[in-house]
C-alpha cells in the first residue's frame, strides 16, 4: 500500500518550468488541512472523554466546551454499576465466543465447496447466498420471535445465535470463497492424488491458506456481533440478559440529564471496539476492501 | 460430498433467514395481531391501506432523503478525502484511521454520542454556537419537526464517509502514474487529470461503493430508533422503525410485515444488478 513511489518522483522529473521548489513543500497545506479535518471528525469522542473525566457541577457550570477544572474517575464507576455493565459485557461476550467462530468455520465450508467443489447449482448458490446482503434485518424479526418463542428461547442469548449466523453469511462466504477460488488448483489436486479427502483437503490446505482471509472475516465479523440491535432488541427482555447495545439503549434513557455519566457509560460501551480496531486495522481495511472490490 | 460442506451453512441460512423473509410475506397478507393464536387471511388489504396510513408515506419518503443524501454525501465527501490521502499528504495511516472510526462504532453508541451533542441545554453544538455569537441558531436539533430528520443524517454521515473513503483509497493504488505522468507532459492540469483519468479509472469502484451504501441505506433502523425513536411525532419514521412500531407497540404484525416487505422489495430490486455482477464474477 505504501510502495506508491512514482507520485513523489514524478512532479520533480517532469516539471521543468517555473515551480522548481515547490515539491519539497508540496503536501503541507493539504496536511495541515487534513489534520484540520480529522480533527473535526474526531472531536465528538474527544469531548466525550473530556466530558466523561470531569465532576457533573465542573461540566455544569462551565458548559461542554470548557477545559475541566478538575478531573474525576467517579463517572465511570457509576456508569458501571448503574448501567449494568458487568452483565451486558459478559452477555456480548459469549455471544461473540458462540457465534464468530461457528459462523466463520461453517462459511469457509460453503465458500470451499462453492470455490472447489463441483457442487451442483453453484451459481444459484451463490445467488441466493449474496441476496441475503441486500435483506434489512427488520424483515425477518417477526417469524424470528415467533420461532424463538415456540421454541421456548426468548430472553434467551442462544436466542441470537441463530438469526447472528444466517446474517453473517452472505458477506462471509462473499469474501472467504473469492479468496479459496485463488489458491491454485494443482495444490488441492496434488493433495487428492496423495489420497486426502475433501475434509482433510479443507482442513490442512485450504484454511491454512485463507489465513488472511478468514482472520479478516473472524475480525469484521466479531465487530458486526458485537454491535448488534435489532435481534438483541426483540429476543432479549430481562436486564440479565441484555447485550451491549440494548444495555447502552436503556442506559441512555436514565442518563439523558446527568452528560457526564452519561459520556463515562458511552465510553464504557465503545472503548473495548476502539482499542481492538486500533490494533487490528490493517485487517479490517484489507478485508473491507478485498470484500468490496474482488467483485 | 460438496453437499456437506455446502448444508450446515445453507441450512442456517435458510432457516433463519430465507425462510423468515418469506414467512413475513405470509404473514403481511393477514390480519394478525402477533399475539393471538389464530389470525384471517386478508389478500392484499395491508398493501392497500399503506397509502392512506400518511406515516407510512411520510416514512417512504423520509427514506428516499436518507437513501438519496446518505449516500450522495459520503461517497463524494469518501471520494475527495481519498484523493487527497492519496496524494503528498503526511501521516497518511493516522489520517485514515481517525475517518473510518466512527464505522466500527455500535450505532446505539454513535446514537448516543450525537443525541448528547445535539441536547438542547449541555449539548456541545448549541454551546458551540452560543460561544461564536450565533445564538440565534442554537436550537432542539432533534426535538423539532424542521431539523430531526437533518440531525439524524448528520450522525449518519459522520460514520459513513469512512467506508467510501477505503474503497476509493484501494481502488486509486489501481491506477497507473503513468497515466498522470504522460497528462502532466500533455499539459493537463489537476482537474482535468481527475476527471480523465481518476474518475474513469475509478468506474469499478464507484459501482460498488454506490452498490453498497445504497443496501446500507434502506437498512436504516437503529440509529433513528436510538436517536429520536421516530420523533418528534413521527417526524422521522421511516419503514423500518414503523414497522417494528406497528408490530411491537400497537399489536399489527400483519400491517407491519407489509410495510417491511414493501421496502425490502424495492432494495432488493435496486440490489439485484449489484448480487448479479458479484455471482457473474465469481462463477465458473
Amino acid at each position: 500500500m505504501t510502495s506508491v513511489v512514482p507520485t513523489a518522483a514524478l512532479p520533480d522529473t517532469i516539471v521543468t518550468t517555473g515551480e522548481k521548489n515547490k515539491p519539497k513543500n508540496q503536501g503541507i497545506g493539504t496536511t495541515i488541512v487534513m489534520v484540520l479535518a480529522a480533527l473535526v471528525w474526531i472531536s465528538p469522542l474527544v469531548l466525550l472523554v473530556i466530558t466523561a473525566l470531569r465532576p457533573l457541577s465542573d461540566f455544569v457550570a462551565h458548559g461542554p466546551l470548557s477545559w475541566p477544572g478538575e478531573l474525576t474517575v467517579k463517572n465511570f464507576t457509576q456508569a458501571w454499576d448503574i448501567g449494568n455493565f458487568a452483565t451486558t459485557y459478559r452477555n456480548s461476550t459469549i455471544v461473540l465466543i458462540l457465534k464468530v467462530p461457528l459462523g466463520v468455520f461453517v462459511s469457509a465450508m460453503l465458500a470451499y465447496a462453492l470455490a472447489k467443489l463441483r457442487i451442483r447449482f453453484g451459481a444459484a448458490i451463490m445467488y441466493t447466498v449474496f441476496l441475503g446482503l441486500t435483506i434489512p434485518i427488520y424483515i425477518t424479526i417477526v417469524p424470528v420471535f415467533v420461532m424463538a418463542r415456540s421454541a421456548g428461547i426468548t430472553d434467551s442469548l442462544v436466542g441470537l445465535i441463530g438469526p447472528y449466523l444466517a446474517f453473517g453469511i452472505p458477506f462471509e462466504v462473499l469474501v472467504l470463497q473469492s479468496f479459496i477460488r485463488q489458491i491454485p488448483d494443482e495444490i488441492v489436486e496434488a493433495a487428492r492424488i496423495d489420497g486426502a479427502g475433501a475434509w482433510r483437503i479443507f482442513l490442512t490446505i485450504v484454511l491454512p491458506l485463507s489465513a488472511p482471509a478468514l482472520v479478516t472475516v473472524l475480525i469484521l465479523d466479531a465487530v458486526a456481533t458485537w454491535n448488534e440491535f435489532l435481534f438483541a432488541l426483540i429476543l432479549l427482555n430481562s436486564d440479565a440478559h441484555k447485550t451491549i447495545p440494548v444495555g447502552l439503549l436503556n442506559f441512555q434513557g436514565q442518563f439523558s440529564n446527568n452528560s457526564t455519566g452519561l459520556a463515562a457509560g458511552i465510553l464504557i460501551a465503545v472503548v473495548p471496539i476502539l482499542i481492538a480496531y486500533t490494533f487490528l486495522q490493517r485487517w479490517i481495511v484489507g478485508g473491507l476492501t478485498a470484500g468490496a472490490s474482488k467483485g | 460430498m460438496a453437499w456437506v460442506f455446502a448444508a450446515p451453512a445453507l441450512l442456517v441460512y435458510v432457516v433463519f433467514l430465507v425462510y423468515p423473509a418469506l414467512s413475513s410475506l405470509w404473514f403481511s397478507f393477514t390480519d394478525w395481531d402477533g399475539l393471538s393464536a389464530t389470525y384471517n387471511v386478508v389478500g392484499l388489504q395491508n398493501y392497500k391501506d399503506m397509502p392512506h396510513d400518511p406515516v407510512v408515506v411520510q416514512a417512504a419518503i423520509n427514506n428516499l432523503i436518507w437513501a438519496v443524501v446518505t449516500v450522495v454525501v459520503p461517497v463524494v465527501l469518501g471520494l475527495t478525502l481519498a484523493v487527497v490521502l492519496n496524494g503528498k499528504v503526511r501521516g497518511k495511516p493516522f489520517l485514515r484511521l481517525i475517518f473510518y472510526t466512527p464505522a466500527v462504532l455500535p450505532l446505539v453508541s454513535v446514537a448516543s454520542i450525537w443525541g448528547w451533542l445535539y441536547n438542547p441545554q449541555y449539548g456541545a453544538i448549541n454551546a458551540f454556537l452560543r460561544a461564536v455569537g450565533l445564538d440565534s441558531l442554537a436550537q432542539p436539533w432533534l426535538g423539532q419537526d424542521s431539523t430531526a430528520l437533518g440531525a439524524t443524517m448528520v450522525a449518519a454521515i459522520w460514520l459513513r464517509v469512512g467506508f467510501p473513503m477505503l474503497l476509493y483509497l484501494a481502488a486509486l493504488q489501481g491506477i497507473s502514474p503513468d497515466l498522470y505522468e504522460a497528462a502532466t507532459v500533455d499539459g493537463a492540469g489537476k482537474w482535468q487529470q481527475f476527471w480523465h483519468i481518476t474518475m474513469p479509472g475509478l468506474r469499478p469502484a464507484h459501482y460498488v461503493v454506490i452498490a453498497l451504501s445504497v443496501i446500507d441505506s434502506f437498512k436504516v433502523f437503529d440509529l433513528i430508533y436510538a436517536m429520536t425513536y421516530g420523533g418528534p411525532g413521527t417526524a422521522t419514521q421511516v419503514m423500518g422503525t414503523w414497522m417494528y412500531f406497528n408490530v411491537f407497540q400497537y399489536n399489527q404484525a400483519g400491517y407491519g410485515t407489509a410495510i417491511a416487505v414493501v421496502i425490502t422489495l424495492v432494495a432488493v430490486v435496486v440490489s439485484v444488478p449489484y448480487v448479479r455482477s458479484q455471482t457473474k464474477e465469481h462463477a465458473v
